[in-house]
């Protein structure tokens, strides 16, 4: 895997203005008795440029905060914001279009759409804006995948690591504001799945992207540069340069 | 295990109704049919019933031609004398029966559009079927009594003045106006009735002559009694039927005649239409064992047998089918009610008392139904119970098999032979059987290899699409390409009822093309003059020879027709053997001067009341040659013997005999003619020719006058609205197949939820989401109608072929605007058939999506 620096860009990543942000956002699954509350008065702020990681055990909230950030739910109180932009206060078509511009999606499995080669894939997000892509910024990231000849195959002929990089490839291709992934390597092997960690480390590190991922998994989270664990909807900690021990022994501390 | 079969298909309701509304739209339309079918069998039957309920026995001729009772076929009117003084003989009735067509207020005949237009004598009798009521009988030359439908629709009422065409035109005055007793009405046959001295001067031409004689019996006699007493006092040449023999021979008339035709017509587009629906289900359970596949799997690592897993599933075919046979069997009978509704209000209703379905018809339908469903679900099962245990863990399988060595083997020897015998069949002894077959062969050929074609077709289709829409296209052509056996299966529904039309419509225009071309070539005429009804009381004798006296006219010729049976050398010449011709009658020599038969060998300068021409190959099929006599049997039943005078060598326009009227003449009660030929003198304009023609043709009853183009266009617009009810029948067909088209969208589209998910996460529109879908149907569409005009413009072209072999002068003339058409409409049809699955996919919700199993 070969990267290539690109000259860097012109405006440098501001970690003072945050990438994306949740004010006071509540969510309320249901109604009365068996109402489920899962982000109880959140507000976090994604800084730009940086790998965050979302941590909790099941239920805690975390895929609910990242889906509420990427505007795939809505609150049932309280604002998120993508840049400046509120997502609430966006319709159906605007927030289609800003999922197409500013976002970049991983999920943990079912990426790649069967019926597109690899490099289709890749370029689906642009290719639905109609929009021509940055062409020097596509190659970087293409070879940055490191998929050589199988970039023409379709997803079926990929293994789940080559599926998940085509993935990630996809999500930088528009070269968005942010990256959700959920739980990207859920579904590989340990090696595997360190592969497309550092893949997406790079990303930010070099490409200057910023990332927020959902794991459940330690290891994974000491990939990133900061890491908020949520605990019943609620935000309970942060840590900035963790490592795998560090956030295991955090962990710990819920059960 | 019924247990869980029915908890399953309560959680796949949807689902199972799409598969259901094409078994019940199917079976509506064969319970319809049987319905309706039954119900005008048993109407016409009880019109009979009362029709003949005056009599007890009926003497009438015992000659038959053509496999048809000549009921005009006069005895000999002193029968009703003689058997009239017979002691078991209450009363005897000469009867007198012929075609006459009463002339409404609008100057139009009345009737005459296929069913009969019968003109015969009142009879004044306490047993007459037929009652007053208003006026009074006819009592001499110049009076009718017409029936009541001719009333309301000629707009007549007693004391008006009209004209009877018999056929040529007779004054006439109405005196009343009579119906059955019981006031049913057989939709558009028409009577008028004389009194029976006039009936036998009009409609024979003589007083000598009767139709037949009616009997009623003297009382404690019994029909049979007197029919056996009769039976050996009649002269040769006629026989005695009791009133149930009657009734039962009129009754198989029907049946081999319109009624049995009909029945055959609606039931060949019921069994379409469940064929069509067999496809549409099939590939339904298709899909559902497909995406069950993991179900099934995991029944079967829990320990359930292939044969609990395959019962599972045909017990929900089974469902499937008992509910919706039931349903459909409603529906036909509605549909039933519906249909004669439109017919009742069109004058050809049936009574209602006869829709009741019979347990027949009921037995039948659901029979068919559940029948069709199972056979259509059986070979998924199967399938389903095949699936390992170990595919429990799996993803869920998406079939991607499309061209398995054995079907495309299978195919390509089937497609073969079919176009093997679509190609040879004019060359072998049988050219309509072997095309026949041959098409049939092509076609299952054709449906086995969908699945091997559908890949291809699908990128070829969706190429331009691709190209034209973007990803949009693209994606929507990946979607067809990505399960061939699915994407064939929902097209071959759609494929079925596409070939059906263009069989009909290349064939309708083969048809209308070679008439043109052949009366192009052949008829150096320039008008024509026809009655403007086929079943009306044709051209009076004397038109021709009218029309020939005027001075802007050069030649005009008189065409009768009639069957004649001919002695074949060296078989024996006894009733019933022999071969059956219909001659055209005409002034030969006169028509030549302007029709092209060919070349002629011989003299038609001669040709009087005992020669005829022949075609050279009628001549060679039975042996015989220029000068040589053959005994020929008139329709009569007298026979005679008639000298070949000449022989031609093109009979496609006339025939294969002609003879001059005075052959058929003397053996026809009321001579009339179905069409004159006219050439007009040099140098006349057409128009004005036309204008002087009607000046004769208008005080003959005003048939129509036409130039040949005219004449040409009249004809095909006939050819038109036959077609445009096969096309209307065929609508139900192509409904089934767009269900079933829908059905399989919208499950394909459940088993790709997460990629629909995906994709608007991506950032896919729902205005373009929903576009992907739709040209995703409109590729398959497009597959299954191109398939299908394909394979029926094939058959066509068979078919042409071996028609030209066996009737000698068909040309094939593809319909291409027809078929451009209807490849519209497909597209159209699969843009409507997108419609709910493309609205339910763009309305899911993102996260679902993306979380659905």
């Amino acid at each position: 895997m070969t990267t290539e620096l690109l000259p860097p860009p012109v405006i440098a990543p501001a970690h003072t203005r945050p990438a994306a942000r949740a004010v006071a956002a509540t969510k309320r699954y249901g109604k009365g008795d068996t109402a489920v509350t899962a982000l109880d008065n959140v507000t976090v702020d994604i800084p730009a440029g940086r790998f965050t990681a979302v941590m909790g055990p099941s239920g805690s909230g975390k895929s609910t905060l990242m889906h509420c950030l990427a505007g795939l739910d809505t609150l049932t109180s309280g604002h998120v914001f993508l840049g400046d932009v509120e997502l609430g206060k966006l319709n159906d078509r605007q927030l289609t279009k800003v999922r197409r511009e500013q976002i970049g999606f991983v999920f943990q499995s079912f990426n790649l759409l069967p019926t597109l080669t690899a490099k289709e894939n890749i370029l689906l997000p642009m290719t639905l804006a109609g929009t021509k892509p940055d062409k020097a910024w596509v190659d970087h990231v293409i070879a940055t995948v490191g998929l050589g000849e199988r970039l023409k195959h379709r997803p079926s002929e990929l293994s789940g690591g080559q599926q998940q990089r085509v993935a990630v490839a996809r999500a930088l291709a528009s070269r968005p504001q942010v990256i959700f992934a959920d739980e990207p390597t859920g579904n590989l092997d340990s090696r595997t799945g360190g592969e497309i960690l550092a893949f997406m480390r790079r990303a930010v590190t070099d490409l200057h992207q910023t990332i927020v991922m959902v794991t459940h998994d330690p290891s994974a989270a000491a990939y990133a540069d900061e890491v908020v664990f949520l605990a019943d909807g609620r935000i309970v900690d942060t840590m900035t340069t963790p490592t795998a021990d560090r956030v295991l022994d955090r962990m710990k501390a819920f059960h | 295990m019924s247990k869980l079969a029915l908890k399953q298909l309560w959680a796949r309701k949807r689902r199972a109704i799409g598969a259901g509304i094409a078994v019940i739209i199917g079976v509506a339309f064969l319970s319809a049919t049987m319905v309706l079918g039954n119900a005008m069998t048993q109407g016409i039957e009880a019109l009979f019933v009362e029709g003949y309920a005056g009599t007890d026995v009926q003497v009438t001729s015992a000659y038959e031609v053509d496999g048809e009772d000549h009921q005009t076929i006069p005895i000999p009117a002193r029968l009703a004398a003689d058997l009239g003084a017979l002691p078991e003989v209450e009363r005897a009735l000469p009867v007198v029966e012929g075609t006459a067509q009463t002339v409404g207020s609008d100057g139009k005949g009345v009737g005459g559009n296929g069913p009969p237009t019968i003109g015969a004598n009142w009879i004044d009798q306490p047993r007459n079927p037929f009652v007053l009521i208003d006026g009074r009988a006819p009592a001499g030359p110049g009076e009718i009594v017409v029936d009541s439908w001719v009333a309301e629709t000629g707009e007549l009422a007693v004391g008006d003045a009209t004209t009877v065409r018999v056929p040529h035109p007779v004054d006439v005055t109405v005196v009343g106006i009579a119906e059955f007793g019981s006031g049913t009405r057989m939709g558009g046959v028409t009577y008028t009735w004389f009194d029976t001295d006039t009936a036998q001067e009009l409609l024979f031409g003589n007083a000598d002559d009767v139709s037949a004689v009616d009997l009623q019996v003297a009382p404690g006699v019994s029909p049979e009694q007197l029919r056996d007493a009769v039976e050996p006092l009649l002269p040769s040449g006629t026989v005695a039927y009791t009133n149930a023999e009657l009734t039962e021979r009129a009754m198989e008339q029907m049946e081999s005649d319109f009624l049995g035709f009909f029945k055959v017509f609606l039931l060949v587009f019921a069994v379409i239409a469940l064929l069509v629906a067999c496809f549409s289900i099939n590939n339904t359970f298709s899909i559902l064992v497909a995406q069950r596949t993991r179900e099934s799997a995991l029944l079967r690592a829990l320990g359930a047998s292939s044969r609990q897993v395959l019962t599972s599933t045909t017990a929900e075919a089974l469902l499937i089918g008992v509910l919706a046979s039931g349903a459909g069997l409603g529906a036909g009978i509605g549909l039933a009610h519906g249909l004669n509704a439109l017919m009742t209000a069109a004058d050809a209703g049936v009574p209602s008392s006869g829709m009741t379905p019979s347990t027949t018809v009921i037995v039948a339908a659901l029979v068919t139904g559940i029948g069709v469903t199972l056979l259509a679900a059986i070979l998924p099962a199967w399938r389903a119970s095949r699936v390992a245990p170990l595919a429990a863990l799996r993803d869920v399988a998406v079939d991607r098999s499309g061209a398995s060595v054995w079907r495309a083997v299978t195919g390509l020897v089937l497609t073969g032979a079919g176009v093997a015998g679509l190609i040879a069949g004019p060359s072998t002894g049988e050219p309509m059987m072997v095309a026949g077959l041959g098409g049939l062969a092509a076609f299952v050929g054709f449906v086995l290899l969908g699945p091997v074609a559908a890949r291809l077709a699908a990128a070829v289709i969706g190429t331009p699409i691709a190209w034209l829409r973007g990803t949009t296209g693209k994606l929507a052509r990946g979607n067809a390409m990505r399960n061939p056996k699915r994407t064939a299966g929902t097209a071959a529904a759609l494929m079925i009822g596409a070939a059906v039309v263009a069989l009909f419509a290349n064939l309708a225009s083969s048809i209308k093309y070679s008439m043109t071309e052949l009366i192009d070539s052949s008829f150096g005429g320039d008008l024509v003059v026809r009655p403007d009804g086929f079943s009306g009381a044709g051209l009076p004798t004397s038109l021709a020879g009218d029309i020939a006296g005027l001075p802007e006219i050069a030649t005009a010729v008189p065409l009768r027709d009639s069957p004649i049976t001919f002695e074949v050398p060296g078989t024996p010449f006894d009733a019933g053997a022999g071969k059956t011709d219909w001659v055209v009658a005409t002034n030969v020599a006169d028509m030549v001067s302007f029709v092209d038969i060919g070349e002629i060998t011989g003299s038609l300068d001669a040709m009087g009341a005992d020669t005829m021409a022949v075609s050279t190959k009628w001549a060679d099929d039975i042996g015989v040659t220029l000068g040589d006599s053959v005994q020929a049997r008139f329709a009569d039943g007298e026979v005679g013997t008639l000298t070949i005078a000449a022989t031609y060598t093109l009979p496609d326009l006339m025939g294969d005999v002609l003879v001059d009227t005075a052959v058929l003449d003397p053996h026809s009660a009321s001579p009339s003619d179905f069409l004159v030929l006219i050439d007009v003198a040099d140098g006349v304009p057409l128009d004005q020719a036309k204008q002087a023609v009607s000046v004769v043709t208008v005080p003959a009853g005003d048939p129509v006058v036409e130039t040949s183009d005219e004449y040409l266009d009249a004809m095909g617009s006939q050819l038109d609205s036959a077609l445009g009810l096969v096309y209307g029948l065929l609508a139900l067909a192509v409904i089934i197949a767009l269900i079933g088209i829908a059905n399989t969208l919208s499950l394909s589209l459940h088993e790709r939820t997460r990629e629909l998910g995906l994709l608007r996460a991506v950032g896919q529109t729902r205005r373009k989401l929903r576009a992907t879908v739709r040209w995703e149907s409109v590729i398959i569409s497009i597959f299954g109608t191109f398939g299908g005009l394909a394979l029926g413009t094939f058959l066509c072209w068979g078919m042409v072929r071996a028609i030209a072999e066996t009737e000698g002068f068909a040309q094939f003339a593809p319909s291409y605007s027809t078929l451009g058409i209807v490849l519209v409409v497909a597209v159209v049809a699969g843009v409507v058939a997108a419609w709910r699955p493309a609205r339910r996919a763009s309305k899911l919700d993102v996260l679902d999506a993306i979380a659905t199993d």
